[in-house]
C-alpha cells in the first residue's frame, strides 16, 4: 500500500514500521482525503503538536495506522503560531473530535468545523493555553498557590549524602 | 520517627490543637461505637487509589477494624483523598464531601495532598488539600504502604474515641468562609452551594 502512495507523495521511511510525509498547509485536506479513501491507513492514532516558538510555528503530526496494525504513517505540516487555524478532520476520521478538542485546550489551535471546542480537562481556565511555551508554569504556580514551609529538622540532601559516604568509606578502611 | 506520620501530622498532633474533651458517658459510648464502624466512600483520586484494594481485601483485611467500603457519599463516614487533586477532581471531591452526613472525616493519602508532591510545579494540581477542605489525618508517603493507611485509620479511631481534636466537619462549618474563599480563588464563582440553605419559595 505504501508503494501505491509513493507514486503520489514523497514518502520518507523513518523506521521499519514508520513512514513520513511532509506536506504544505494548503494541501492538507486534499492529502488526507486521498489517503483515507485510497489506502488502508484507516485509523487516526493521534495528533501531536510541537511548539517552535523561535520559528513562530506549530508542527502538527497526524499519525495514521493501517488496517493490519503494522505500519504507521506520519503526516507532518506546519502552521503559523499566531492565529493558528486549520480545518478539522472530522469528515474523514470521526475520532479526531476529542484529539482536536484536547489540542485546542492545550495549545489554542482553532480547528475550523469542530463543534466541541469548549472546556475539556481544564475547567474555567482563564490564562493562555498552558502547553504554549510562553506560558510560565512556575510563575503561575507561585502566584496561585502557597507552598508549605519545610520541616524544621530538614537537612540538605547533598551535604547529608556526602557525610554518609565519607562515614561509609571510613568504616570500610577501618575494617581493612 | 514513625513511618507515615510526619510533617503536617506533627502539627495536627501538637498540643495547641488539643481541646478538652467534654463527652458525657453516653457520648463516649456513642463515639466508641462510631470508631468501630467506619464506612469509607469507595472513591479514588489519583494513583493512591491503587493502595486501597489490598487494604480492603484479604491481604491486609482492614474490615477487622470495622472499616467497610460503601458506594455513595450519603452512606459514607470517611472520605479518602488518595493522591493528587486536579482542579476538576477537587470540584468533585468537595461535592462528594458536602453530600456526606455528619459526622464525617477525611484522610489525605500521599505527599501530593500535603505539598503537591511530584506535581509541585503543575499548573492544574492543588498543592495543599487542607486549604480547600478540612483534613483529619495526613498519611505521608509516595505511595504510602497499606500499613501506613491502616495506621492512619487506627489514629483516626483514637481521635474519634477520645475527642481530643476538633473534627474536620466542625472546622468546615466554623471556618466555612475561609474554605469557600480558597475554593472561589481557583474555581471562580462556579462553586458548590454553601451550607446556608435558601428556604425562599418553600411551603
Amino acid at each position: 500500500m505504501i508503494e501505491s502512495l509513493k507514486q503520489h507523495y514523497n514518502i520518507e521511511q523513518k523506521d521499519i514500521r514508520l513512514f513520513k510525509i511532509v506536506i504544505q498547509k494548503e494541501k492538507f485536506l486534499k492529502t488526507l482525503s486521498f489517503i483515507s479513501s485510497n489506502s488502508n491507513f484507516i485509523t487516526l492514532s493521534q495528533i501531536t503538536c510541537t511548539d517552535w516558538i523561535e520559528d513562530k510555528l506549530f508542527t502538527l503530526n497526524y499519525i495514521l495506522t493501517n488496517k493490519e496494525r503494522n505500519k504507521n504513517l506520519m503526516i507532518e505540516l506546519q502552521i503559523p503560531r499566531e492565529q493558528s487555524k486549520i480545518s478539522t478532520l472530522l469528515n474523514f476520521f470521526p475520532q479526531a473530535k476529542v484529539m482536536e478538542r484536547d489540542l485546542h485546550e492545550m495549545y489554542g489551535i482553532e480547528f475550523i468545523g469542530n463543534p466541541t471546542l469548549y472546556d475539556f480537562a481544564l475547567e474555567n481556565w482563564k490564562e493562555i493555553p498552558p502547553l504554549r511555551r510562553e506560558f510560565d508554569t512556575l510563575a503561575y504556580v507561585n502566584e496561585q498557590f502557597e507552598f508549605r514551609r519545610g520541616r524544621e529538622d530538614n537537612r540538605d540532601v547533598k551535604v547529608e549524602m556526602k557525610k554518609r559516604r565519607a562515614e561509609a568509606k571510613r568504616l570500610k578502611n577501618a575494617k581493612k | 520517627m514513625q513511618e507515615g506520620f510526619i510533617d503536617y501530622q506533627k502539627v495536627l498532633d501538637n498540643e495547641e490543637h488539643a481541646i478538652k474533651s467534654t463527652q458525657s458517658v453516653i457520648e463516649k459510648a456513642v463515639d466508641w461505637f462510631r470508631s468501630k464502624s467506619m464506612f469509607v466512600l469507595a472513591y479514588g483520586t489519583g494513583c493512591g487509589a491503587i493502595e486501597m484494594p489490598p487494604t480492603f481485601t484479604s491481604r491486609y483485611d482492614i474490615e477487622r477494624l470495622g472499616v467497610v467500603g460503601v458506594a455513595t457519599p450519603r452512606q459514607a463516614d470517611i472520605l479518602i483523598v488518595s493522591g493528587y487533586c486536579s482542579y476538576k477532581t477537587l470540584k468533585r471531591v468537595i461535592r462528594s464531601y458536602e453530600q456526606m452526613n455528619e459526622p464525617k472525616y477525611v484522610i489525605a493519602l500521599g505527599s501530593c495532598t500535603i505539598n503537591g508532591g511530584m506535581y509541585w510545579d503543575s499548573y492544574n494540581t492543588i498543592k495543599r488539600l487542607e486549604d480547600y477542605m478540612p483534613v483529619d489525618i495526613f498519611v505521608n508517603g509516595c505511595m504510602p504502604r497499606p500499613e501506613a493507611l491502616i495506621e492512619g485509620f487506627v489514629k483516626l479511631q483514637d481521635n474519634i474515641r477520645n475527642a481530643k481534636r476538633k473534627a474536620g466537619y466542625i472546622k468546615y462549618i466554623e471556618d466555612n468562609e475561609f474554605y469557600k474563599a480558597n475554593q472561589r480563588k481557583i474555581f471562580g464563582d462556579n462553586i458548590e452551594p454553601t451550607y446556608e440553605a435558601n428556604f425562599e419559595g418553600m411551603n
